[in-house]
């Protein structure tokens, strides 16, 4: 009887060993294989330059150049006390500063430790040199953006910094990590996945102790590709020259290709305090009420006051509500019902030309109440607005065209002839933003073609541009084109035109001021033009956040066109 | 001469101990210096001993050892007297006694010897009589004496400190008693003695055995301290799967992530090389032999060899029990080679010379 009980206790046993084997090796099998795995293998980084960025000529707007890091190896340091020693008479550093990093950044003794970021390079070759007297210190080049010009289209560009919680869980399945560094804003952040390098390393078999064994393998790192904008860094330095100690924006355009040769936001930041990781200067960066980090140019949402004015005379005109003689009398004022809409002067008789040369509110009062609102929503969405215009770069707002439908949807308020008559002078709640105004203009400084800004020209020499470069024809007939144009010409030519003050330019000037009105405060100033006149090579938009009236952003448009005859670009 | 179960049990124990071989080779191999070069084939030379004592044993009358079991009893609590005097402290333990060119761990032999005294102490010399003394024993003479005797030596054992073989030969007093027929509520009794013992046990462990008690419950408490063999342990088994990495291949093992590869976690580092097939080939072994041990038992007539060839059968089930179960992680993880596989002369040793004494109660049955 017993004796049973022990054979089957026997059995048992083995069963029991059995049991737990097959849960082991067969169930978890593939688990424990992942763990193992992770017990041996090592990675030891070696980092890549991220892309370099170029303007149109090819010259360097960001580059990556070499820093170098002293890094110590723990596992041949084997005088960790001398070496330190001897580091910190070179490196000017003291020794507790040195081994307190040291201790922090340890993680095994095969991987090699920083201890000093960032250090010039005759400091690196000293260290080169007396390699021999120190084992285990190793002197690593390692890629730093830099900028040459400093802010220099620092809102095209962006700046870079370590990746936050929300672009993590968006990046993630494109291979970002925690501690990634990745571009915020502009080109940067838009491009990141381009311009990225990839950090190649050396996997290594370590034992228990995390010393060496083996190398199981090598991958060089990537360089990041190098992208070229279509921007002129000639005309960008003139631009955002003219914009210092100013609040705006500023962006010219190829009115043909819609390439964007100049791009500017003021105030801006210097994206280097980010690399330096100057937390001081940073964190001043985010706290600035001007806040110098948005591009006004695509960010900055704003009345266009009187450049609107170009889309309500292309309505009228394609629509036969108005034609080359029609002119209404502008007597300072005109009502609507009882509510008085006034003119900034007294124009007298005015037909479309003059309207538009003297930027006179009551004719364009009158031709947007007799098209009404709708006609004037359908016209601004054909020209683009209230919707972004697609340029490659992150964060373009789409702007806001009122309509009636909308405005019960929104506001639970009916439409007024009143807001018809705002809307026509762009007033009332339309915003837009300076690229749409530029873009815009662009159609009558191309003879009807709706374009689509673009900044990217190549990326790694191969051209983008061209899939970028869609346009759209306005089927605007040429009569209306070239009476809108007369009248562009004329805000310069006619010596009562608002910006006459153009005229003076060896170039001929089209375009249109802007005085919009803002809540609480100074008006936004507004120009749009573009240049020459006969055969457009540029078209400019000029803004001027709470700066007054539209004259002065005339003066600053005519500084940029003076300075551009000037150095010979035009 | 041997018989065909005698042969048998020779074979099973050299194939084991070549797997053995195989695997102290590959766990050493990566190891440096000198020390560790050798070490695969100073086991070499121990199974060879080994086996040349198993041919010395079959062949040496078993019922002999009924007259010298006191005197070998004797010698070997004197053994273990000797090692908590002047013996040789290796990985925090005293265990061994230098000798000229070994070391050897009384407790090893110390296991045998139980098995040899409770076997003597429970039967009758008379070869006729083939009725246990039990029957006629009262609860002093059939329990407590011999847990006395038992009790010196574990004791000593144990303050070596040698937790897993102290346990291994309080399970063996345990098993033995079952099969010498005593009554079960003796059984009932010890176990509530040792229940009421516990916490007082629990008062005498070393803070590290505690340690290693309560990792057994979660090894991931203390990962880096007493927990890391537990972990390492299970990684090199499971991810040796089903085929196993192959020989010289394991990493858990090669690279030192796996603490006393070539000795007590022996197991672990054979199933990460050969993996789910191999084990099941080395535990089909063991049970061939354990169960040939027991088939020897239940034919021999004489009380003596019957429970002589039970307790080694058992004294070896236990041993793999435990090892095998520690290296799982099934039990906690206690200092106790696996006999025949695991480094260690002395019980490569003792573990042929039992089986010896086993192949030749075989042999000699009436």
């Amino acid at each position: 009887m017993r004796v049973k009980v022990a054979t089957i206790g026997v059995v048992v046993i083995f069963l029991f060993l059995a049991a737990g084997l097959v849960h082991l090796q067969v169930f978890q099998g593939r688990q424990y294989a992942v763990l193992s795995k992770k017990n041996c293998i090592r990675l030891i980084p070696q980092a890549g330059s991220r892309g370099r960025i170029i303007d149109r000529q090819g010259s360097v707007i960001v580059d990556s150049v070499l820093s170098y890091d002293v890094l110590v190896l723990p596992q041949e340091a084997f005088d960790l006390d001398r070496t330190f020693f001897s580091l910190s008479k070179l490196l000017e550093r003291s020794v507790k500063d040195l081994r307190n990093t040291f201790k922090a950044n340890l993680v095994s003794s095969s991987i090699p430790v920083v201890v000093a970021k960032n250090i010039d390079i005759k400091k690196a070759i000293a260290l080169e040199e007396l390699k021999l007297d120190f084992p285990g210190v190793i002197v690593q080049p390692h890629p730093l953006r830099d900028y040459p010009y400093g802010a220099l289209a620092a809102h095209v560009i962006g700046y870079l910094n370590e990746i936050d919680r929300w672009r993590l869980t968006k990046l993630e399945d494109y291979g970002y990590k925690t501690k990634d560094i990745v571009g915020f804003g502009g080109i940067e952040e838009k491009y990141d996945y381009f311009l990225r390098e990839e950090d190649g390393g050396t996997s290594v078999e370590v034992d228990r102790r995390g010393r060496f064994v083996r190398v199981l393998g090598f991958q060089p790192p990537k360089n990041g590709k190098e992208i070229q904008l279509t921007l002129d860094l000639r005309i960008q330095k003139i631009v955002e020259n003219s914009l210092i100690d100013k609040k705006g924006g500023v962006v010219i355009l190829d009115p043909l290709t819609g390439e964007v040769l100049a791009m500017a936001s003021s105030p801006s930041f210097d994206p280097s305090i980010f690399i330096k990781q100057s937390h001081q200067e940073i964190s001043g960066v985010f706290n600035d009420p001007t806040s110098p980090l948005l591009n006004r140019v695509i960010s900055g949402l704003y009345p266009p006051g009187s450049i609107f004015k170009p889309i309500v005379a292309t309505a009228g005109l394609e629509t036969g509500k108005i034609n080359s003689d029609t002119s209404f009398l502008c007597e300072g004022q005109w009502y609507v019902g009882r509510q008085r809409f006034g003119c900034w002067n007294t124009h007298g008789s005015q037909d479309i030309v003059a309207a538009i040369a003297h930027s006179c509110n009551v004719f364009f009062y009158r031709t947007g109440l007799m098209l009404g609102s709708q006609t004037l929503y359908d016209y601004a969405i054909k020209f683009g607005l209230a919707k972004p215009t697609n340029i490659e770069l992150p964060y373009e707002l789409s702007g806001y065209i009122p309509s009636s439908l909308l405005k019960k949807i929104h506001k639970f308020k009916g439409w007024y002839e009143g807001d018809t008559a705002n809307f026509s002078i762009g007033q009332g709640d339309v915003l837009v933003t300076p690229l749409q105004m530029v873009r815009m203009m662009a159609v009558f400084a191309n003879k009807g073609k709706l374009l689509t800004p673009c900044i990217v020209k190549a990326i790694a020499g191969k051209d983008v541009s061209v899939y970028q470069r869609k346009s759209v024809s306005l089927p605007i007939k040429e009569s209306s084109m070239e009476l809108i144009r007369q009248g562009l010409r004329g805000v310069v030519a006619y010596p009562k035109g608002t910006a006459n003050i153009l005229s003076t330019l060896p170039v001929q000037v089209a375009g249109k001021t802007g005085t919009a009105q803002a809540a609480g405060g100074p008006s936004h100033a507004w120009f749009c033009g573009f240049f020459p006149f006969k055969s457009p090579k540029y078209v400019m938009c000029v803004f001027l956040e709470r700066g007054g009236p539209g004259y002065y952003s005339c003066l600053i448009a005519k500084q940029i066109i003076e300075s551009m005859v000037q150095e010979g670009i035009i | 001469m041997m018989n065909r179960e005698g042969l048998k049990i020779l074979v099973i124990a050299i194939l084991i101990s070549s797997i053995g071989l195989i695997s102290i080779y590959s766990s050493t191999y990566q190891k440096e210096g000198q020390l560790w070069q050798s070490i695969a084939q100073k086991q070499l030379l121990w199974v060879i001993v080994g086996i040349v004592c198993f041919l010395m044993m079959s062949r040496f009358y078993y019922r002999r050892f009924w007259d010298w079991t006191y005197v070998l009893y004797g010698i070997a609590v004197s053994l273990l007297f000797l090692v908590f005097m002047l013996g040789i402290v290796r990985l925090g333990a005293q265990r061994w006694l230098k000798f000229s060119w070994f070391n050897f761990q009384p407790t090893e032999l110390m296991k045998l010897i139980v098995v040899v005294f409770l076997a003597r102490y429970f039967s009758l010399k008379s070869l006729d009589n083939v009725s246990l003394k039990i029957s006629n024993l009262g609860l002093w003479r059939a329990f407590i004496l011999p847990f006395i005797f038992v009790a010196v030596p574990v004791a000593m054992i144990i303050e070596q400190p040698d937790l897993g073989s102290g346990i291994m030969i309080l399970c063996i007093f345990v098993t033995m008693l079952f099969m010498a027929n005593v009554r079960i509520q003796y059984f009932l009794m010890l176990l509530g003695g040792v229940c009421l013992l516990l916490p007082v046990f629990w008062h005498y462990l070393r803070d590290y055995q505690k340690d290693r008690l309560l990792v057994f419950m979660n090894p991931n408490i203390d990962p880096l301290g007493a927990g890391y063999t537990v972990i390492q342990s299970k990684i090199a088994i499971g991810s040796g799967g089903f085929f196993g990495k192959g020989w010289l291949s394991g990493t858990q093992s090669q690279l030192h992530f796996l603490p006393e590869s070539h000795t007590d976690f022996i197991f672990a580092s054979f199933s990460e090389e050969w993996g789910f097939l191999g084990c099941v080939i080395l535990f089909g072994l063991y049970f061939l032999l354990i169960k040939q041990g027991i088939e020897i038992a239940e034919r021999t007539y004489d009380s003596f060899g019957k429970l002589l060839a039970f307790g080694i059968s058992y004294m070896l089930g236990v041993q793999v029990l435990i090892n095998i179960a520690m290296n799982l992680g099934l039990a906690p993880v206690v200092g106790l080679p696996l006999p025949l596989m695991s480094y260690g002369g002395s019980s490569v040793f003792v573990t042929f010379v039992a089986l010896g004494i086993l192949a030749n109660i075989s042999n000699s049955r009436a």
